[in-house]
């Protein structure tokens, strides 16, 4: 990685942040149906989730690509933004629900009298905005915090995510918890006195997360130009000579940790107005792993290649379980284990690779009959 | 009840006589023939006519009759076009068809056995019916020769709470050798008593049924304790009983939750084992570990079919056919399945894993993170060949007689199939200390453990000992899954069940250290009975375990043994 | 670097998705939409219905199809994904324009598609038993309602002299709601609230709002559910009725076989297993329990006759990629959906137009009636449909023994607080 941004590559970001913000919107909104150059609303809002999942994945490989941690749990604080302002859109159904009643339709069939106490803030707009940060920082946090004091790490730390994930997914499931159980939430009516349901609010969502992707991408670009991206790296690689050199390799990865659970958490809030809902089954620790393979067959470390991977993966997915909807699991599967194998750095990585193959090759079998 | 009054004392004459000497051929034959009557008659009349034969219970009816509600009983039509009831009787090696009115082997005409028409239909037994011949026989399991069946009968009479069960009740009582069965009378007894109108009679039913602690008569007596027109001496012996009765259910409750604690830590042991092992070795957890158990599980499934009719499956569009012994299933070497699918689950399971760990594993053993993600992959991979091969749904398979049913021990409940986990647990987990202590290749597995680099100096040749390791590792996952086909499902997706808890166990218990895990299995096990009983919720006592076990790490960060080392990257 | 050729590919991707797909609509077709998962964990029950939809259609179009078009059924595959429901339900209204939509099983998939339907005016035949608490204007509603199935279970219980109910299920809106309302029709029924098992919820008064026991999905350890149960069901004239969802029926099963309670001591009244489910589990544990559901296998009738062996003789030609053809059964839900299509039908036919008003307003006006192999049919204006309810004991080939029949029950879909609990 570069240490410093060439202009070709501020141009070429600028053109897709341009071609993303601007184009494809403006194809949407002023071209004709009929039109060969026209964008369906149905194409936006399935892009527009696309982008916000490649947001997670960007968040993915600054833990995994940039400071070695594999989180399994990522979906965890994706779900939880999304819960945080799914609340607040279920408060806005008002009387539009099933039954036409000021609480949400499930508390009511639940037999709920009264709103709980928790849920009267998330009325406000701006304080689950607000939440949509600091509900997966604070988790992020403390899990962080007791993780990383007493250096868990490796596949430690990836099993414990994964059972932290596994524990909410649980916990969510349960409807005394008050979030919807397994029906989650649903049935959004409204975003800031917006139909949800009108397209113009849709290209709107769209444009959020494009912009978010943007920010996000150049946030984690500077990032990895600064002294702290440097420290991230080298935990990444030798984590006990960073120590030795005198510096807390906990405290930048708890940085990383919680920056990260905000970066999904973000996603997930623009996620959830998009797709339509939310329920406990985006915590299930296979939704976190396939968020990993995204990252894995885009490339790790390059930032772009999650992008491409999550993006690719998800086409893919909409093709195959369609086409083929009996070997999408083995393309899947398959495809990981091969990216993994032969192709550490995915597509970014491969152009790469089919350089300096026939080197590589020659240093693996070294390697493996060093063994 | 006119027809019950006439019922009971028709029972008594019948138990004022001794208990097995019972009544002449003709009693016999007259009940046999009522009762081949019945089944030949219209599903309307069946009811009534099996609660007539109560009237004269006879102990010869019992076998037709259990064999009528477990659907062994069949009607053959003659050359004449008689209709003629029969019961199937399985044994070991044979089948009987016995007639239902006279008891003698089914014959045609020129004398010569018949053999079982497979395409009969089974005489139909409906709820009404089934509680008719339910009664009649709970009648005739006064009589019966285990002391377990009379105690269930006796009771279930005792809870009726009707006075005319009184005589018969004490009639029994007089003929009864077993002590057990005695107290249960006395306890059933009590329970008709406490519908007396006499207080004394009342207050001293109550006293007896504290004593004995009894659990059935619970709902009786708290119905009493809330009745404010019972005398003050009765509400008080109510209240004491109930105390009393309480406590037995906090005792049974507790060496219950005990025992199914350490079961549940059995299951969890038997499926985190050979986790524990590949774990130790390579540092590397296998995310297709379940998927491996699951092969087992199949194996279990398909020695299952060989043994009786076959299997006949479509992997990828293609017909196979594997042709089945055709054993009976009531047959004992039918029964004796499991003990078959036992080495082969091992075996093939270890061959899955041999294959796994040529193919993926071996080429990332310096990246122990990304083989967690290979072997995830390799998980979807093998998920889906399992749809494809055996179809979406689960498999059923049944469980052999001899691990079904359960016996108590002071109203603590235990199941075969349970009892059977833990010492199954017992026996994998010694034969795995022995296999790594006393063996050679236990000494090469150690040895590559503690240090592969070293080792390798030595001359010990890890990669096969890695590769042996590990088929032995998926080989005891194969025999967990053949154990969870006993308990659970087998289906395409049962592995991932089971998967967080496993590595839970093995990241709990340290690596390198089979008494780690045990402990942890057990722990977890224990614990999460624990806080279901007390919480009453099978949801947050999971939860709270796992976040149990992320505090626990805080203060034990690799597990609860863990192989000591000085080596820095090592130590975690 | 392989930038530019990077950023090309990805425009051209980008490009390739967002061409307007084309698709030429033949004059002479009517578009069909088929939106069940086909994949992940719901395609074990949901894989049948799209069957049972594609021989419907094959049915229809033999006989010159729905007002002189043929049928052309569109299939996605929700892939048990809630978002991926709401997102395929998009493209079946907006991008291929269906008549109408057949489909979901899970209460969340519905509730997921739902606010799909109701922004693009679409209809939806929905074919599974459901918690009810629902009406919506674009849904029609072929599946059991909790007073199609719970209600007639509980009544059928009460007759044969059960005074002890014991509620279990997975914790999910289905049952939990079921619960509820069977709660509080127990409780007008005069059943004390302490022969209620399984728990009960108080609000911040104490006021009881819910009951029963809810374990996760997949749940596999029922040691110590069962042990509770037993001791509940010490004092007789116990039963149980179970709504636990699927997979987690078989440990379920084998834990309350092998506890020693029996049918006859404490019988177990299933709503959520019919002889599909019963495919895959071993049935000799469940003999004698109960399953209550608007349609069983084992109706003896010339319509259901003849259902069965056509739809058997066509699964053996069949050509639907993947189809499973060995030991195939119907169950309810099934024909739940065969019926819908045949309602739809009849509906197009009677309004003369494919228009989704104009066949919502001939469905609401009572008078579209089908005789299905579960016996007739009627939509009603609540969108729902009356229908017979049967109730049947499991067998040991995995049939149900129909015991009993409660004819043409009328649809209540908003039970709770109807009942007036004392």
């Amino acid at each position: 990685m570069n240490s410093r941004i060439s202009k070709r590559e501020l141009g070429f970001g600028l053109a897709a942040a341009l071609f993303l913000l601007a184009v494809i919107p403006g194809l949407n909104a002023f071209t004709p149906e009929t039109s060969p150059f026209h964008v369906s609303d149905f194409s936006i809002n399935l892009w527009g989730q696309y982008l916000c999942l490649s947001i997670v994945a960007v968040s993915i490989d600054l833990l995994w690509g940039y400071t070695g941690l594999i989180s399994l749990g990522q979906m965890l604080f994706f779900s939880l933004g999304g819960y945080a302002l799914g609340m607040h859109l279920m408060l806005k159904i008002g009387k539009l629900g099933q039954y036409k009643n000021d609480l949400p339709d499930f508390m009511v069939f639940l037999g709920y009298p009264t709103l709980p106490t928790h849920w009267e803030p998330f009325a406000n707009f701006w304080f689950s905005a607000f939440a949509v940060l600091w509900v997966p920082a604070v988790v992020a946090a403390i899990f962080g915090y007791l993780a990383f004091r007493s250096r868990i790490r490796g596949v430690y730390f990836s099993i414990l995510t994964q059972a932290l994930t596994y524990a909410a997914c649980l916990l969510f499931f349960r409807n005394e918890l008050t979030m919807g159980g397994n029906n989650g939430f649903t049935d959004f009516k409204t975003l800031l006195g917006h139909q949800l349901a009108n397209p113009a609010t849709q290209r709107g969502l769209y444009i959020a997360s494009a912009l978010a992707l943007i920010i996000v991408y150049a946030l984690c670009r500077w990032l990895t130009l600064t002294k702290f991206g440097k420290v991230q790296r080298a935990v990444r690689d030798s984590e006990n000579r960073v120590l030795f050199s005198g510096y807390a390799a906990a405290n930048y990865k708890l940085f990383v940790f919680v920056l990260a659970a905000i970066i999904s958490g973000v996603a997930g809030a623009l996620y959830v107005p998009q797709a339509g809902i939310i329920n406990p089954s985006q915590m299930e620790p296979s939704k976190s792993l396939e968020a990993i393979v995204w990252v894995a067959v885009g490339g790790r470390g390059t930032l772009l290649g999650p992008i491409l991977g999550a993006v690719g993966v998800n086409a893919l997915k909409s093709w195959a379980t369609q086409a083929i909807p009996a070997y999408w699991p083995i393309l899947l599967g398959g495809l990981f284990v091969i990216v993994v194998l032969f192709a550490p750095k995915g597509i970014v990585g491969i152009a790469e690779q089919i350089g300096s193959l026939f080197k590589r090759q020659t240093k693996h079998s070294k390697e493996v009959s060093r063994e | 009840m006119s027809t019950r009054a006439f019922l009971f004392t028709a029972a008594i004459s019948v138990f004022l006589f001794s208990t097995r000497i019972f009544a002449t051929d003709d009693a016999e034959k007259t009940a046999r023939q009522a009762l081949a009557t019945a089944i030949l008659a219209p599903e309307a009349d069946q009811a009534a006519l099996v609660e007539k034969l109560a009237a004269t219970p006879h102990p010869a009816l019992g076998p037709t009759l259990e064999g009528w509600q477990r659907e062994q009983v069949f009607v053959f039509t003659d050359e004449d076009g008689q209709r003629i009831p029969f019961l199937k009787v399985e044994e070991t090696s044979t089948v009987r068809l016995l007639r239902v009115d006279n008891g003698q082997p089914l014959v045609n005409k020129a004398g010569s056995p018949i053999s079982f028409d497979p395409s009969l239909k089974a005489v139909e037994t409906y709820s009404k019916l089934r509680r008719a011949i339910k009664s009649t026989t709970d009648l005739l399991a006064l009589g019966d020769e285990s002391p377990s069946v009379r105690q269930n009968a006796v009771l279930k009479l005792g809870l009726k709470q009707s006075p005319a069960t009184l005589p018969v009740l004490e009639a029994r009582l007089e003929n009864e050798p077993d002590q057990r069965v005695k107290e249960t009378i006395w306890d059933s007894i009590a329970l008709v008593n406490l519908n007396s109108p006499n207080p004394e009679l009342k207050v001293a039913a109550l006293q007896r049924l504290g004593q004995s602690a009894s659990v059935p008569a619970k709902d009786a007596i708290t119905r009493i304790a809330s009745d404010s027109t019972q005398t003050p001496e009765t509400l008080q012996a109510a209240k004491v009983a109930l105390k009393s009765i309480d406590k037995h259910i906090f005792w049974v409750d507790f060496f219950g939750t005990i025992f199914r604690g350490v079961s549940l830590g059995s299951v969890l042991l038997v499926v985190a084992l050979g986790l524990a092992i590949t774990f130790g070795l390579m540092g590397v957890i296998n995310m297709a570990h379940g998927e491996i158990m699951i092969v087992g599980g199949y194996a279990t499934f398909v020695v299952q079919c060989v043994f009786g009719t076959g299997l006949a499956f479509a992997p990828f569009g293609i017909s196979m056919n594997i042709p089945g012994f055709g054993f009976d299933p009531a047959s004992a070497i039918y029964q004796s399945y499991f003990l078959v699918a036992l080495p082969i689950a091992f075996l093939s399971a270890a061959a899955a894993g041999f294959l796994l760990e040529k193919s993926v594993i071996q080429f990332l053993y310096r990246r122990p993170l990304e083989s967690l993600l290979a072997t995830w992959g390799a998980s979807l991979v093998m998920q889906q060949l399992f749809r494809l091969t055996f179809g979406p749904a689960n498999v059923p398979v049944a469980s052999p007689a001899w691990i079904t049913g359960s016996f108590s021990v002071e109203g603590v409940l235990m199941n075969y199939n349970r009892v059977f986990v833990i010492v199954f647990a017992g026996l994998i987990v010694v034969g795995t200390s022995l296999l790594l202590s006393k063996t050679p290749l236990g000494l090469l597995i150690r040895a590559v453990m503690q240090d592969r680099t070293m080792a390798a100096c030595m001359g010990v040749p890890t990669r096969k000992v890695n590769t042996l390791t590990f088929a032995f590792g998926s080989g005891l996952a194969g025999l967990a899954g053949a154990f969870l086909s006993q308990i659970g499902n087998i289906g395409p997706s049962t592995g991932q069940t089971y998967i967080v808890d496993a590595f839970m166990v093995v990241v709990l218990g340290g690596v390198g250290n089979l008494i780690g895990t045990v402990i942890s299995a057990l722990g977890i096990g224990t614990l999460d009975q624990i806080l279901q009983t007390t919480l009453r919720n099978p949801v947050i006592g999971k939860v709270l375990v796992l976040v149990g076990i992320i505090l626990f790490l805080q203060w034990k960060p690799s597990g609860i043994f863990s192989t000591k080392s000085r080596n820095l990257e090592e130590g975690n | 670097m392989t930038k530019k050729s990077l950023c090309t590919l990805f425009v051209s991707a980008l490009a390739a998705t967002f061409a307007p797909t084309l698709t030429a609509a033949d004059k002479d077709t009517v578009k069909v939409g088929v939106l069940h998962s086909l994949s992940g964990t719901m395609a074990i029950s949901e894989t049948s219905l799209r069957d049972v939809l594609m021989f419907a259609f094959d049915e229809i179009n033999a006989k010159g199809g729905v007002l002189g078009k043929k049928i052309e059924p569109v299939v996605v595959d929700g892939a048990s994904n809630w978002p991926l429901f709401a997102e395929k339900a998009k493209q079946l209204l907006e991008v291929d324009k269906v008549a109408v939509t057949f489909g979901c099983w899970t209460s969340v998939s519905r509730k997921s598609v739902l606010p799909v339907f109701e922004k693009d005016n679409g209809l939806l035949f929905y074919p599974v038993q459901y918690e009810g608490e629902e009406e919506s204007q674009n849904v029609i509603y072929t599946a059991e309602a909790v007073n199609q199935q719970a209600i007639p279970a509980v009544d059928y219980l009460l007759a044969d002299g059960k005074k002890k109910f014991y509620l279990i299920g997975t914790d999910y809106v289905y049952p939990q709601t079921t619960n509820l309302v069977l709660l509080e029709y127990l409780l007008s029924k005069g059943i004390p609230i302490e022969n209620i098992g399984g728990g009960l919820r108080k609000d911040a008064e104490g006021k009881v709002i819910s009951a029963g026991k809810y374990t996760p999905f997949g749940h596999t350890d029922y040691q110590q559910i069962v042990a509770e149960i037993k001791q509940f069901a010490a004092s007789g004239d116990a039963c149980v009725i179970n709504t636990i969802n699927g997979d987690s029926n078989v440990p379920f099963f084998k834990e309350f076989a092998a506890s020693g309670l029996t049918a006859a001591d404490c019988p177990v009244a299933s709503l959520s297993l019919s002889e599909d489910e019963f495919r895959s589990l071993p049935t000799k544990d469940l003999v004698g329990h109960l399953g209550c559901w608007a349609y069983f296998m084992s109706i003896d009738s010339k319509q259901n006759d003849k259902f069965k062996k056509d739809f058997f003789a066509w699964l053996e030609t069949s050509t639907v990629p993947g189809i499973e053809k060995a030991n195939r059964v119907t169950c309810s839900p099934m024909v739940l959906s065969y019926d819908g299509v045949y309602l739809w039908k009849a509906a197009v036919e009677k309004a003369g137009s494919f228009d989704v008003d104009k066949v919502r307003k001939v469905l609401q006006s009572g008078t579209i009636t089908f005789e299905g192999p579960n016996g007739l049919n009627t939509v009603e204006k609540n969108n729902h449909t009356k229908k017979n309810v049967y109730i049947g004991e499991t067998k040991a080939d995995g049939q149900f023994k129909i015991v009993k029949e409660f004819s043409q029950v009328y649809p209540q879909p908003w039970l709770k607080g109807t009942f007036g609990s004392k």
